[in-house]
């Protein structure tokens, strides 16, 4: 089992961060994310929350020796819900490996928090594990290739994610100055 | 906006993510305003709820007609059924601070 963390804060008001959050991809410094699609969404009319279940279908280079053991393609799917709860200021995501997921799990949670007006906190969470029933030498290597994908896609994720916000809410600060 | 998994999905979903984000950005900023006053909070959230439905509800249908078809081509479906058995997610998660086991 890996366990990953990480937590900084993006210098832009909770409000602005969740409306960009919608808007997060297509990206070019995450081009292994190729398709979003939402599958559910609920508004709660007593509390407000709303819960999103969406589906992110992405492209990355595979090793050929997973490919060859374990099936499956370069094509990969994952399932994300998320939970924004605006009376708590909050948001929840949780993410979860759809494709090989009968061998290994990567699940993924992320928090997005006010921390002043003008200040948002994400915290990440990942653990990846391995199912117990497969060769342990492949459930080693399958472990550290899916943790290597996440680390590098955690960190491309924070910058890509960076320019959205910017330009989104450069342009419009713009547009009201005009 | 970002594509559909499916092409033929995509001008549909396009629509609807326009028409959420939309309402969304409307549903925020308020919703976080009106959030300590219960009364009002209960009245904004279900109004909002029933604009939700009003202004998007058709663009859902057909996105989410296309968007099972597809699914099931491809054999995600299944794959979903499995996830969702495993992890329903019908409240949110805190972010565990060190792992689970």
């Amino acid at each position: 089992m890996h366990f990953f963390n990480q937590a900084f804060d993006y210098d832009h008001p909770w409000s602005h961060v969740i409306i960009g959050m919608w808007r997060k991809y297509p990206n070019p410094k995450c081009s292994h994310v190729i398709s979003v699609d939402v599958l559910d969404r609920t508004v709660d009319p007593v509390t407000g929350v709303i819960r999103t279940e969406r589906v992110l279908g992405c492209k990355q280079k595979t090793p050929g020796w997973i490919l060859r053991f374990f099936g499956g393609s370069e094509d990969a799917y994952v399932r994300e819900i998320s939970f924004v709860d605006p009376i708590n200021q909050r948001t929840s995501i949780t993410s979860v490996n759809l494709s090989l997921s009968q061998f290994a799990t990567c699940v993924e949670h992320i928090e997005y928090r006010p921390t002043s007006q003008n200040h948002t906190s994400f915290r990440q969470t990942a653990e990846v594990q391995a199912r117990m029933a497969i060769w342990r030498t492949a459930a080693d290597g399958l472990e550290r290739w899916m943790v290597q994908r996440f680390e590098q896609n955690a960190h491309v994720g924070k910058l890509a994610f960076s320019d959205v916000l910017h330009q989104l809410w450069q342009e419009r600060q713009a547009t009201a100055a005009v | 906006m970002a594509d559909s998994l499916s092409e033929a999905c995509t001008p549909l979903k396009q629509a609807y993510d326009t028409c959420f984000n939309a309402w969304f950005e409307g549903y925020l900023e308020p919703a976080v305003a009106v959030r300590n006053q219960q009364n009002s909070r209960e009245v904004y959230a279900k109004q909002k709820a029933e604009e939700f439905e009003a202004k998007c509800g058709k663009l859902w249908v057909s996105y989410k007609s296309c968007i099972q078809g597809a699914l099931k081509e491809k054999g995600i479906d299944d794959m979903l059924k499995q996830a969702r058995e495993e992890h329903p997610l019908k409240e949110a998660v805190p972010v565990p601070s060190s792992p689970s086991k």
